[in-house]
């Protein structure tokens, strides 16, 4: 895939659109905090990957952390990204209005508040803390894969995490006391790894 | 419970939209961003206190200003005119501060505009570098406490590509600080010395 991709295959781009369109949405979400920015991150994230697949290291394995990093930067230079893309982004489809069903729209509405409490307790972290955070416990991926999205050393993305989590630690706990909601500010793969 | 809600699939038929959209927009030639050029000592800039960033021109607002989630402003530069107007926008969000873009070849007739700025390391107001987007200026206005003034100066030129590059001095004055009236003159930014 990653070979095709960076040759220029239509196809395989196509392909990585369906497998990882979803992990994009939800990372811009996140880092967002907007349902509609997110959706305009999606389309943004695979315009640029696609402008950006000639300096992809051949060597590597799936594709889903420098997709996410593509991600990070676009939904961090949001305005810009629509800059550059200006003309493409004028004939998106603009999404159809949510459907009124009471249930999904108390889900997303809950999901808004819990997402505005942490994008909070996150918004008083360093940048570049913020983005290491979301990458390993938003998006899951490892230390090695947070380290190729984000073009750092492992290193240095271990100890941003560790700050970072200390941190949003700190700044939660007292509000995980008041209202006894426990909060995992670790990734999946920390976890169970 | 997990830090972030469940994730979700994008709204039905939407993965399909915007599938449709990305393929048929690949061929489309995106923007290209203006070259960043760092200034030359020889443009008077002060080195140790400016840092280059790049302008572009035609944009329309001429400037924009955004609030980052650190407390910081970013702002954008998209027409070197009308310093006054991102002033007040400045103002607007409660801090006293003063804003000047100088062309090249023209400086401040008064030096120095203030008798009494505040050390760089007590108050840092340019965010450098910045933790946010490259192109953008990052301004820490926190840094303004009661009483003391802002000062942001801005290098502009308008070299023939297109691309304007400027430079930035910023710098909190505990006190007046005297208008930037513009005369001829190869000054480096800011006030000497600082």
């Amino acid at each position: 895939m990653r070979a095709r991709v960076r040759a220029g295959d239509r196809r395989a781009f196509e392909q990585l659109f369906d497998q990882y369109a979803k992990d994009v949405y939800n990372h811009a979400w996140r880092l967002t905090g907007d349902w509609s920015a997110a959706e305009d991150v999606v389309s943004l994230t695979f315009l640029e990957a696609w402008r950006l697949r000639e300096r992809l290291d051949p060597d590597g394995g799936p594709l889903r952390p420098w997709l996410l990093g593509v991600a990070t930067n676009v939904a961090r230079n949001l305005r810009r990204a629509r800059r550059r893309h200006e003309d493409a982004m004028a004939r998106m489809p603009r999404a159809e209005p949510v459907p009124d069903f009471a249930d999904e729209l108390t889900g997303r509405l809950a999901d808004q508040q819990r997402l505005a409490e942490v994008r909070r307790a996150i918004g008083r972290l360093r940048k570049h803390e913020q983005d290491v955070l979301l990458l390993c416990v938003g998006a899951g991926l490892d230390y090695a894969e947070a380290a190729e999205a984000l073009g750092i050393p492992v290193g240095t993305v271990r100890s941003r995490l560790s700050r970072a989590r200390k941190k949003l630690e700190l700044d939660l706990a007292p509000r995980q006391t008041q209202d006894d909601r426990g909060t995992a500010v670790r990734s999946i793969k920390e976890s169970t790894g | 419970m997990n830090l972030f809600p469940e994730e979700r699939d994008l709204p039905e038929g939407r993965h399909r939209q915007l599938k449709e959209f990305v393929m048929t927009s690949l061929d489309d030639k995106p923007r290209s961003r203006p070259r960043l050029r760092v200034l030359a000592p020889a443009l008077g800039l002060a080195a140790a206190a400016a840092v280059a960033f790049p302008l572009v021109l035609g944009g329309t607002p001429a400037h924009a200003v955004a609030e980052n989630p650190d407390g910081t402003v970013s702002i954008t530069i998209n027409e070197a005119k009308d310093p006054k107007a991102l002033e007040a926008e400045l103002r607007g969000m409660g801090h006293d501060i003063v804003v000047d873009y100088l062309p090249e070849g023209k400086t401040c007739a008064t030096r120095p505009r203030s008798q009494n700025w505040v050390p760089e390391e007590q108050a840092r107001l340019a965010v450098s570098p910045p933790t946010s987007d490259a192109g953008d200026f990052q301004i820490d206005l926190r840094q303004i406490k009661e009483g003391q003034t802002g000062v942001l100066e801005f290098a502009v030129r308008e070299p023939q590509d297109g691309s304007v590059v400027a430079g930035i001095w910023a710098r909190v004055s505990d006190g007046p600080v005297a208008p930037c009236e513009l005369v001829d003159g190869d000054a480096p930014l800011g006030d000497p010395g600082h």
